[in-house]
């Protein structure tokens, strides 16, 4: 089974993922119009990993950035989130954190604010476009991990 | 770790301490202090063993008055040994010759039931006259307490101001790489004795502040997701979170009085500073404006809070009074203003200023005049007060980027980096143990 996992997981980074029909894929059900959430079925899910590479690769990224001391979302941040939401409506039975990150040479307490400020903006803009509020936590790191000013939707077990 | 304060003293005086005139405010010239050894009213071996262990007591004390930058002691000295009566009739003339303005005299005595009697004067040398007393019977393991208990005498007599020495610093300790930091919070004598940790470190911890006394211990801890304030008692070890619920909650500070902690809360997308008390139960909203307002610290009566707000487009520093009414904005600069913390004279506060990429620490006013800066960074933050008012302990970055705990006087001079066994952040410095 771990074999087949870091098999998935090299063909997902060796090839774009669009132009891969993999098995696991093949079983779930066609994603429903927008607006409609995509059928549930339970018991058909795939190893964590393997979903994240693929959530990763279908949406250009995992992480939106920011300017520094702002929580507002750049153009790019958006587009980015769209990516996400797609995928997300596409995969309800998936639920995701999203980690926010101040700045790291900010103040402790107004960094944790910041980080968290981020990811509430990272998860309106997911809900906004259609993804069940419930589908979706956040946190906030502060400026405890090192890294750029950043929002990173994390899927969860 | 019981000290006993005694009324041993049969003729314990009202004190009517007054300040010795040659420190005036203003005036930044420290105070002279003579610490001849203490002596001891036990003789034989028993003798010897008291004035070795008053030796002990003499030099912890020149020590602790060292470190001020109010007080100069003159070096002890064995040949300078005097009777017990002597105690409480020293021979001024001597300790004027010397320069002195100060004086310490005290002794040691063992106890039957193996404790110690110890006991400490101070004299104003130039007036002949005694400004305070006091003793304690203390188990020999408690003798350091005992002299920081004299030093903290010396120092009020002197200065009016309580000392520092008999206090703690809790902090977050910090080992191994950036990417997985482990932070434990632990706790230390002021002079870096004792020294403990408090959590296990498999969870991240923050912001460690002291009750007054330092019997109760609020900090941050990532353990429920999302970062959360909880609670330790100190003598029990026993600890609950602050508040039911998921918020997220952080920044906390207790009360001059320990009976209630004001701290940060996000709602949606508000960070609020809120009020409850140091035990739970329901917590009141003081702020409502959008943005973000954390780092709440009350002022000494406890009748105001300042705090940090970005609602200007920038964090800035805001006084308001205890209810929430009445928010005054005191900083005003290009330059962000964050973790203000009151002085417990109420005089200043200490804060964080931060420009592009450096952080130093600064003070000033709360009417906001008088601003100054202490440091000069580049990575400094969150200072806190000694219960003195005349210094400051705050993080560091080393030039490899790591933090230590630095201190630094009100007088100008260099912050001196404490000794701690492994990188420390977000310092805390409690008042006066009890």
């Amino acid at each position: 089974m771990m074999r087949r996992t870091l098999l998935l997981i090299a063909t997902l980074i060796a090839f774009p993922a669009s132009a891969q029909v993999l098995p696991f894929l093949k079983k779930y059900p066609p994603a429903g119009p927008p607006g409609q959430p995509a059928p549930v079925v339970p018991g058909m899910q795939a190893p964590i990993e393997v979903l994240r590479a693929d959530f990763a690769a279908q949406s250009g990224g995992t992480s939106v950035y920011f300017a520094a001391g702002r929580a507002q979302l750049t153009q790019q941040a958006r587009n980015l989130l769209s990516a996400q939401a797609l995928w997300l409506r596409q995969h309800p039975f998936v639920p995701v954190r999203i980690e926010g990150h101040g700045d790291p040479t900010d103040t402790r307490d107004h960094a944790l604010a910041l980080g968290a400020e981020r990811a509430e903006e990272a998860r309106d803009y997911l809900i906004l476009l259609g993804v069940p509020a419930a589908q979706v936590t956040t946190m906030t790191w502060g400026k405890e991990r090192p890294g750029p000013p950043a929002a990173v939707t994390t899927l969860v077990q | 770790m019981r000290l006993i304060r005694v009324g041993m003293f049969a003729l314990l005086a009202a004190l009517g301490a007054t300040a010795v005139a040659a420190v005036q405010a203003g005036a930044p010239a420290a105070t002279v202090i003579a610490i001849p050894p203490l002596t001891s009213p036990d003789s034989g071996t028993k003798g010897n063993q008291s004035l070795a262990i008053a030796w002990q007591a003499t030099q912890l004390i020149e020590t602790d008055l060292r470190q001020t930058s109010e007080l100069m002691p003159l070096k002890p000295n064995q040949k300078d040994y005097y009777s017990y009566p002597e105690v409480t009739a020293p021979t001024f003339s001597k300790w004027r010759d010397r320069g002195a303005k100060a004086l310490i005299t005290g002794f040691v005595q063992q106890r039957s039931d193996g404790r110690l009697t110890v006991g400490c004067y101070v004299y104003d040398v130039d007036k002949g006259r005694e400004l305070g007393r006091i003793g304690f019977v203390a188990t020999p393991s408690d003798l350091r307490r005992a002299a920081h208990k004299c030093s903290g005498l010396a120092y009020q007599s002197i200065t009016g101001a309580p000392g520092m020495f008999d206090t703690k610093i809790a902090y977050v300790a910090e080992t191994g790489p950036s990417e997985v930091r482990v932070k434990r919070i632990a706790i230390m004598d002021s002079d870096g004795y004792n020294h403990s940790y408090v959590t296990s470190g498999g969870t991240g911890v923050l912001t460690p502040r002291l009750s007054p006394n330092a019997s109760k211990l609020a900090y941050v801890s990532f353990q429920g997701g999302v970062p959360q304030v909880r609670v330790i008692d100190l003598a029990s070890n026993q600890q609950h979170p602050l508040l039911s619920g998921n918020a997220m909650s952080f920044a906390p500070r207790f009360s001059p009085d320990g009976s209630k902690i004001v701290f940060s809360m996000m709602l949606g997308p508000n960070t609020d500073i809120y009020v409850v008390g140091a035990d739970g139960g329901p917590a009141r909203r003081l702020t409502t404006s959008p943005g973000i307002d954390t780092d709440p610290s009350f002022s000494p009566d406890g009748s105001k809070i300042v705090f940090e707000s970005d609602r200007s487009g920038s964090q800035q520093l805001y006084v308001m009074n205890a209810d929430g009414s009445d928010e005054r904005r005191i900083t005003f600069s290009v330059a962000a203003y964050s973790t203000p913390e009151w002085s417990p004279d109420g005089k200043s506060i200490a804060f964080t200023w931060r420009s592009g990429d450096t952080r130093r620490i600064g003070i000033i006013a709360p009417d906001g005049t008088g601003e100054r800066l202490l440091t000069n960074g580049p990575g400094d933050e969150a200072p806190s007060w000694a219960a003195s008012s005349q210094e400051l302990v705050f993080q560091h970055a080393e030039a490899n980027g790591r933090p230590g705990i630095y201190r630094v006087s009100l007088d100008g001079s260099a912050p001196r980096k404490m000794t701690i066994p492994q990188d420390g952040s977000d310092p805390d410095w409690s008042g006066t143990v009890d």
